[in-house]
């Protein structure tokens, strides 16, 4: 068997004296594509926060396994350039550090890395205006502050931009869909479906089966209460949309 | 008169009586005498309290002999020279600008002790008259060279109506406990437009003492950076005046404080006309055991009507250790005015270093970027390209821990 990409075994998180993940089991195989869907307050953004080394969380057991490799240890920065990447459900404003200086520094972080050099200004020009095309982000848009400004579709576009240049092979995308218009809403789908491939896979954290219509995925887990309570395939997404999510608590109980 | 308790005097205090009789001062040693130093009690001096910082003085500097190296190069800028108070020949000028040199200081007396030693202990001082639209960059560099002394040296600018300007005043010297205390009066005329840039620069063990009076006319438009980034023990005095309808200035300035250091920036503004306005803005960046102060005064003439005046003030501490002090002070005697100030003080964003390093950048280098754009407000309105790269260069210098 094939190691998976991402294993997290029986994960415990707490902030502040409160247990917030009750023993998180998952596993995402390379090349796949998961989806979790849960209530509001379940703990999905922990987790995904405790997956990129967010501090201010107290693991208080458990493990989760990278390509393999335990990445609890880890600094943010050191997950990040094993392959690691977050797409936030509120990516944050940072006024005083221009977009770009921002994507090269990241972009030159990865590659050094990866042992190798950092890449010239018009290499990098060229990365970021392809990149930024193909989801329809205009150029005006990367001469401002990072974040600064940006309308909630265009924050979430500038996320995916980043996934795209910095080609991990773990993406946690958080709620991306959350802001998009319906025009937005397929043209960042669009951006993620180009990203599939068969060694990155890919987490979705959503609350709406719309967003499944476009970004299909092989398996959808459903959250609760700090733990993946059912997986099933895409029809699940279905079937919580019909049921709501009572039906699924009995089974957590 | 009132009766004065006797005031114990340290040696500092008894080498600055000593220098200032043998210069003939004798109304300000006798002053020192019955004062001493200025402590915390004296409102000006609340968290620079020189009577404690100020443990040693030493001998008035001979002239000076060799020369250190410029603390701070501009491609392109016309430099002059002013070493150990003594103001050095200098090449051809660069048209619109006449050099010279006078006696005496420059600055207008007033209660304040480093103004009362500059005054009383500078012999000459250097004169620049500025015209038109001057083009290079024209910097002043200030040296105290040689053995621990104490120096003093002045200058004194006129920019002519309508004309503009890009000077640079940057302290260095030797490697030693100096004393320096340097002094500028800079006038703008009416619709001038000038930016005043000043680095300390002083020696770590040195004592910085600076004093800026600038004088607005009509329509002058000014801005200053003063970046405090040298010396043990380092004051930089500004005295902006506004003195003509329309005149408004951007007072900036910057500590930037590491361990063991001590460095204060006391502006005391006047708006003495009608439709004036200012927007003074101070940042301070702390680490290690180190103290900022930032004391800011904005007094507004009863006739200054429709004064526009805000005061900020930023600090951003590195470490546990370090103080950043706030004073802000309104003294407003118009009654159509707005005037406001606010400060903030804090530590480097969690959330913003976690947004960074979850890209992979190292959290050292996220740390480094988050300054950088605390500090873009100041350094990004200076539009000299060389002259940009060279402060850009002394904050990089002090960020990499020189
Ligand atoms: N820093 C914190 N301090 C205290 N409680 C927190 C903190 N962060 C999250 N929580 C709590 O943990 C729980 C899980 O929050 P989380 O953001 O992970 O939920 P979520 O599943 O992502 O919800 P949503 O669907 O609304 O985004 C919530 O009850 C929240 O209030
Ligand atoms: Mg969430």
């Amino acid at each position: 068997m094939t190691t998976p990409m991402l294993e997290i075994r029986d994960l415990h998180v707490r902030i502040e004296e409160r247990e917030i993940l009750k023993g998180v089991n998952l596993v995402v195989p390379k090349g796949e594509v998961h989806a979790i869907m849960g209530r509001n307050g379940s703990g999905k953004s922990t987790l995904s926060y405790v997956l990129a080394g967010k501090e201010d969380y107290e693991v208080t057991g458990g493990e989760v396994l990278l390509d393999g490799v335990n990445i609890l240890e880890m600094e943010p920065s050191e997950r990040a350039t094993a392959g690691l990447f977050l797409a936030f459900q509120y990516p944050i404003e940072i006024p005083g550090v221009a977009t770009m200086t921002f994507l090269k520094a990241a972009l030159n972080a990865k590659r050094k890395a990866n042992g190798e050099g950092e890449l010239s200004t018009p290499d990098f020009m060229r990365a970021v205006k392809e990149a930024g095309s193909a989801l329809h982000i205009d150029s005006d848009m990367l001469k401002r502050a990072l974040n600064v400004g940006f309308s909630g579709g265009e924050k979430k576009r500038a996320e995916i931009l980043q996934m795209a240049l910095l080609k991990p092979k773990m993406c946690i995308l958080d709620e991306t869909d959350s802001g998009l218009d319906i025009d937005a809403l397929q043209v960042v789908s669009h951006g993620v479906n180009a990203l599939r491939d068969p060694n990155r896979s890919m987490l979705v954290i959503t609350h709406y089966q719309r967003l499944l219509n476009h970004i299909v995925p092989d398996v959808v887990h459903v959250f609760s209460d700090g733990r993946v309570v059912e997986s099933g395939g895409k029809e699940l997404a279905l079937e919580l949309e019909a049921k709501g999510y009572a039906g699924f608590d009995e089974v957590a109980a | 008169m009132t009766m004065h308790v006797p005031v114990r005097l340290g040696p500092a205090e008894l080498k600055l009586i000593e220098q200032l009789s043998a210069a003939g001062a004798v109304a300000a040693a006798e002053r020192l005498g019955g004062a001493g130093l200025p402590t915390r009690r004296v409102e000006a001096y609340h968290y620079t309290d020189l009577k404690l910082l100020l443990r040693a003085v030493p001998e008035l500097a001979g002239a000076a002999e060799a020369a250190s190296a410029p603390a701070l190069r501009v491609a392109g800028a016309y430099q002059l020279m002013i070493a150990n108070g003594v103001v050095q020949e200098t090449g051809t000028a660069p048209a619109g600008v006449i050099v010279g040199k006078s006696a005496g200081s420059v600055l207008t007396t007033r209660d304040d002790v480093v103004t009362r030693l500059n005054l009383a202990l500078t012999r000459e001082c250097l004169t620049l008259d500025l015209d038109g639209s001057v083009d290079p960059v024209i910097q002043i560099d200030r040296r105290t060279e040689g053995a621990a002394g104490h120096s003093t040296s002045a200058a004194k600018i006129f920019v002519a109506d309508g004309g503009s300007a890009v000077i640079l005043e940057t302290y260095s010297g030797s490697e030693a406990a100096h004393l320096g205390n340097h002094a500028t009066y800079l006038a703008l005329g009416k619709g001038a437009k000038v930016t005043h840039i000043t680095v300390n620069l002083a020696a770590k063990a040195a004592t910085h003492f600076a004093s800026n009076e600038y004088h607005l006319a009509e329509g002058a438009q000014l801005r200053t950076l003063i970046i405090n980034a040298g010396g043990a023990l380092s004051r930089t005095q500004l005295f902006p005046r506004y003195e003509g309808a329309g005149a408004h200035a951007d007072v900036t300035g910057l500590n930037l404080v590491s361990d063991g250091q001590h460095s204060d920036i006391t502006m005391d503004a006047l708006h003495a006309v009608p439709h004036t306005s200012s927007k003074p803005l101070f940042k301070s960046i702390a680490r290690g055991r180190s103290k900022a102060v930032v004391q800011g005064r904005l007094v507004v003439a009863r006739d200054a009507q429709k004064t526009d005046a805000k005061l900020m003030s930023q600090g951003l501490m590195l470490s546990d250790e370090a103080e950043i002090l706030v004073k802000p002070e309104l003294e407003i005697y118009a009654d159509d005015v707005v005037c406001g100030h606010g400060s903030t003080c804090g530590r480097l964003d969690d959330e913003s270093l976690f947004y960074l390093t979850s890209r992979g950048i190292e959290k050292g280098e996220a740390e480094t970027m988050l300054v950088r754009a605390f500090l873009a407000e100041l350094v990004d309105p200076i539009e000299d390209a060389a002259l940009n790269e060279a402060l850009t260069a002394v904050i990089e210098g002090w960020l990499a821990g020189k």
